[in-house]
């Protein structure tokens, strides 16, 4: 399988006044096509982090970054966001929906700022994706009148809409029960079997983790280990 | 670009409160701004109307070097020092070579005195005139016990009517003046002179004295005219203000001047228009002027004296106005004779249901007014003591003498019939601008005192008639005093006839004056002579500023060094009140929509801190810097330009109203003057409202500038941050 993420010696110090925090030691990894991956490690161990430079929201302060075979050290702040809108999906722990939109909106959202599709190209792939994550007949709705559940849904669903190789979610089932945290794990699993699309997503929880084809395990901004989860192959 | 409509339009109704708060603001201030230049430029054009239409013309030329600037209203100081220009028609052959000048107009604006005469005076005439019929100018001998007039019986009724009106005006002033004299304190005064007065005025209201009246008519007359006369307290001089021009050319070239009675001053001669204005402050009577401004002040300003029973207060104004009405009564019954008098008590009677015999009486009673009876004893008053008065102390048709101060410092009279009356449009009220009254040229040149061509004849004449001789400094001596002088004529010893040297003098004078008032002066005469100033008409009135230039360099080749003055210039300070409104009101604009600028911009902000996650999330999913400011951007500019159209509109709407409804009323002369008349009525013009729009657009873009930077510098990472 391709590499569609390439992470070589990567370290990210914040600096908070005259401190520095170093977020991130000398970190290397590489994902695969088509893994669901979990990036596990307590709180402040750097999952986030790490996230924010594979999703090319932040850059490293030494290492390189290689997502979809561009270095993220060599592209323009405005080539990120192309990036962004045409290569990765985001599905944030607190759901981040437009709520002056509503769910039909807010999944054809991307759509709209890639550009490039008639309107019936855009109603079929909506449709079809809300079909997906069994929100169909929410369509018309506002995100404040749907449950936790159902707002991650449509985030899920809008994080697919433009078909992205590459999903990138930061503890997405942190504001949700375990049933329905459990649900949309299942959801994402479903969506990287059928279409081949990576997942990379951050956890404590070792019950989600479970759901994962390997797990990264960080620690105190350093990658401590890589374990495949028996039962779960990735991808294709 | 749908979506971020989309989105936008949704957060303005997400935060309805925000978006009519800013909304409102921007409503009030478009609002303001409509309306603020929609009065504006209504006082401006209606002052340049009638500014330009009664008086300034489109420019005004004046002389380069002369001390002052020119200001056709009078400055702080007086009237303006302008250099004189000593020959008009020079003047006017230059300007007129200039394609865009109309007509050039000569004036010569200055302030004189007016006699106005008492009304003892007056009746002194009146009777004296009879005398004089009856004795035939003196010649014929008073017979005792007998009447002078009757030998003529037609003049024998007047005589007598007019003997018993000078008896009842003597009755009247020496129960004035006793008090006014009573208060007086001796030893401020000079006491002989004051038992003088108090003797002579004991000895004019003793029957005894005009029971012989009749015998020695002359002396009687002269009596009162030196010793009572001069105790009077009315009468004395006016000031007037005039402007001195070609009165045809200046009818031709100001429409606003309207003649409300009379007639024109004929082509050619001397006389005067007096502005209406003037004739109702300082020459109608007073308490009929009182009268007029009362019913003003309720009928126009909705002012009220206070009604009986009515516990709310009035205006004071109007009060103080009620109650010197009520005690100068003397006025009016100075004027009645005993017939007159007779016929008045009767009319009042009649009307005021009441059988009071006192005339006095009657009329304090009838100018006692409050809200209740005012209109009807307005009406009264008018239709039935009016007619029996005299209500202005000049008509059409007198001769009035004015005087005034040379530059020399000499003063020079002018007699001069008055023509008609006269009102400019728009200034109708304005005492200051509203007062100018327009005499002939010539009469302008003699009490400015330059040298006429009448002057100078009348001086050959004197020289003549003298038989004055030229003599040389050097021969001064010899010829003044040397043996082989010229015996020129040889003085005889006489008596001199007082009476017969005034009389001819009168007569001699009379004579000249009449022939002054009746001569005819060719347009050569008019224009070859003297003026201070001139105003100039253009074919077209918006080349003003080029034309100005042209005239200066036409001037210069004709060896005339002149100053140019647009009409708001030449008007001074009246003229600046336009551009200071226009400043006060910039000002206030400025001042609100800085406000609002802020308002908004700090409501933007907050709003853009509260949408950070919302931000960071569209950045998050591939939405470029650009794409958020300009969502920002549309957000403000909508709720600007919405409510900015609507303010518009509704100040449209207001001014339309106010318009409908009349507009501001004047509530004084001096707004009266500003508003070209007694309301401002506003007018609407497309640039108006295109410049309300304008700054409400500019002002929105400016206010959601830094909100809408602040938000594009909102990164992804925002997006990621949790609230934990």
């Amino acid at each position: 399988m391709a590499v569609i993420v390439s992470v070589v010696g990567v370290s990210k110090i914040y600096q908070l006044g005259k401190t520095e925090v170093p977020a991130l030691r000398d970190v290397s990894l590489d994902i695969h096509s088509g893994e669901f991956i979990s990036i596990a490690g307590p709180s402040g161990s750097g999952k986030t982090t790490l996230l924010n430079l594979i999703g090319c929201v932040d850059v490293p302060t030494a290492g390189s970054v290689v997502v979809g075979g561009k270095d993220t050290r060599a592209l323009s702040e405005r080539a990120l966001t192309n990036l962004r809108l045409h290569q990765i999906g985001f599905i944030f722990q607190t759901f981040n929906l437009v709520s002056v939109l509503s769910v039909y909106q807010n999944v054809e959202f991307p759509l709209l700022l890639q550009g490039g599709l008639s309107s019936s190209e855009r109603r079929r792939r909506v449709d079809a994706l809300l079909g997906a994550v069994g929100l169909a007949q929410h369509s018309h709705h506002r995100p404040s009148e749907l449950s936790g559940g159902q707002r991650q849904r449509v985030a899920v669903a809008r994080a697919l809409v433009t078909r992205p190789p590459l999903v990138l979610a930061d503890e997405p089932t942190a504001n949700l029960d375990s049933q329905t945290g459990a649900n949309i794990i299942d959801l994402m699993r479903d969506m990287n079997r059928r279409d081949g699309t990576t997942f990379i997503f951050s956890t404590h929880d070792p019950k989600v983790m479970s759901h994962a084809s390997a797990v990264i395990r960080i620690a105190d901004g350093q990658v401590v280990g890589r374990e495949a989860v028996s039962g779960n192959g990735g991808g294709h | 670009m749908g979506i971020l409509l989309l989105i936008s339009f949704r957060n303005l109704f997400a935060s309805r409160a925000k978006t009519f708060i800013v909304g409102g603001i921007v409503l009030f201030s478009a609002l303001l701004t409509v309306v603020g230049t929609s009065i504006v430029d209504t006082i401006d054009s209606g002052m340049r109307r009638s500014i330009q239409g009664s008086l300034s013309g489109h420019l005004q030329v004046y002389d380069a070097h002369s001390r002052d600037d020119l200001a056709l209203y009078g400055g702080m100081m007086g009237e303006n020092d302008l250099n004189p220009i000593r020959d008009f028609s020079k003047l006017k052959a230059a300007l007129q070579s200039v394609p865009n000048v109309e007509s050039v107009v000569p004036m010569g604006i200055d302030q004189a005195m007016l006699g106005a005469g008492n009304l003892f005076d007056q009746a002194l005439e009146k009777l004296r005139g009879d005398v004089r019929r009856c004795t035939n100018g003196g010649a014929a001998r008073a017979v005792p016990g007998r009447s002078p007039c009757a030998a003529l019986p037609e003049v024998e009724k007047e005589y007598q009517a007019h003997k018993a009106h000078m008896q009842r005006m003597v009755g009247l002033l020496a129960k004035d003046l006793r008090q006014a004299l009573s208060i007086i304190d001796p030893g401020t005064h000079n006491a002989s002179e004051l038992a003088r007065n108090r003797e002579a005025l004991t000895r004019a209201i003793e029957p005894a004295f005009w029971a012989s009246f009749d015998a020695d008519p002359f002396g009687a007359l002269e009596f009162l005219e030196n010793r009572i006369a001069p105790l009077s307290l009315d009468g004395g001089f006016l000031y007037i203000r005039y402007v001195g021009t070609d009165v045809a050319a200046y009818q031709k070239a100001f429409p606003g001047m309207e003649i409300v009675e009379g007639t024109t001053v004929p082509q050619g001669q001397r006389g005067i228009l007096l502005a209406k204005l003037y004739a109702e402050d300082w020459l109608k009577l007073r308490t009929a002027r009182r009268l007029d401004k009362i019913k003003y002040a309720r009928d126009v300003l909705e002012k009220r004296i206070v009604a009986k029973g009515r516990l709310a207060r009035g205006d004071e104004e109007l009060q103080r106005w009620v109650k010197e009405n009520q005690t100068s009564t003397r006025d009016i019954l100075l004027q009645f004779d005993p017939i007159r008098a007779a016929e008045a008590t009767r009319r009042l009677q009649r009307a005021l249901g009441t059988g009071e015999a006192d005339l006095q009486k009657l009329v304090v009673e009838l100018l006692t007014t409050d809200d209740d009876n005012f209109d009807q004893r307005y009406r009264i008053f008018y239709d039935e003591l009016v007619p029996l008065l005299q209500l202005y102390t000049v008509k059409v048709g007198d001769s009035i003498t004015i005087q005034a101060p040379s530059r020399s410092g000499y003063m020079n009279s002018v007699s001069i019939k008055v023509y008609g009356f006269i009102q400019f449009k728009g200034l109708e009220k304005s005492s200051s601008a509203g007062m100018t009254c327009v005499m002939d040229i010539m009469s302008f040149r003699d009490l400015y005192g330059f040298m006429t061509n009448d002057k100078q004849a009348e001086i050959r004449a004197l020289k003549q008639t003298a038989n004055v001789k030229a003599v040389s400094r050097e021969n001064a001596e010899a010829e003044l005093f040397g043996g082989d002088a010229e015996i020129t004529g040889t003085a005889q010893s006489g008596n001199i006839d007082e009476g017969k040297l005034i009389q001819a003098a009168r007569g001699n004078a009379t004579s000249s004056r009449e022939a002054l008032l009746s001569r005819v002066y060719s347009q050569q005469e008019i224009d070859g002579g003297v003026v201070k100033n001139a105003a100039i008409i253009l074919r077209d009135p918006r080349r003003a500023a080029e034309t100005a230039v042209e005239i200066q360099a036409a001037a210069k080749r004709a060896g005339l060094d002149l100053k140019t003055a647009d009409w708001q210039k030449a008007a001074g300070m009246l003229g600046m009140f336009v551009t200071l409104a226009r400043v006060v009101l910039f000002i206030a604009v400025f001042i609100i929509f800085a406000v609002a600028l802020v308002i908004i911009n700090n409501a933007m902000v907050m709003a853009t801190l509260q949408r950070v996650k919302e931000i960071g999330t569209m950045r998050a999913v591939g939405a470029q810097r650009r794409f958020i400011l300009v969502m920002l951007l549309v957000e403000t500019v909508t709720v600007g330009l919405t409510f900015g159209a609507a303010g518009t509109a509704l100040g449209a709407g207001l001014v339309r109203l106010i318009a409908v409804r009349g507009g501001i009323p004047a509530p004084n002369e001096q707004l009266y003057f500003f508003f070209s008349g007694p309301s401002l009525v506003p007018h609407l013009d497309a640039a108006g409202l295109a410049i309300s729009l304008s700054i409400v657009f500019v002002v929105s873009i400016l206010s959601a500038l830094y909100p809408a930077l602040l938000a594009t510098r909102i990164t992804p990472l925002a997006a990621m941050q949790s609230d934990e």
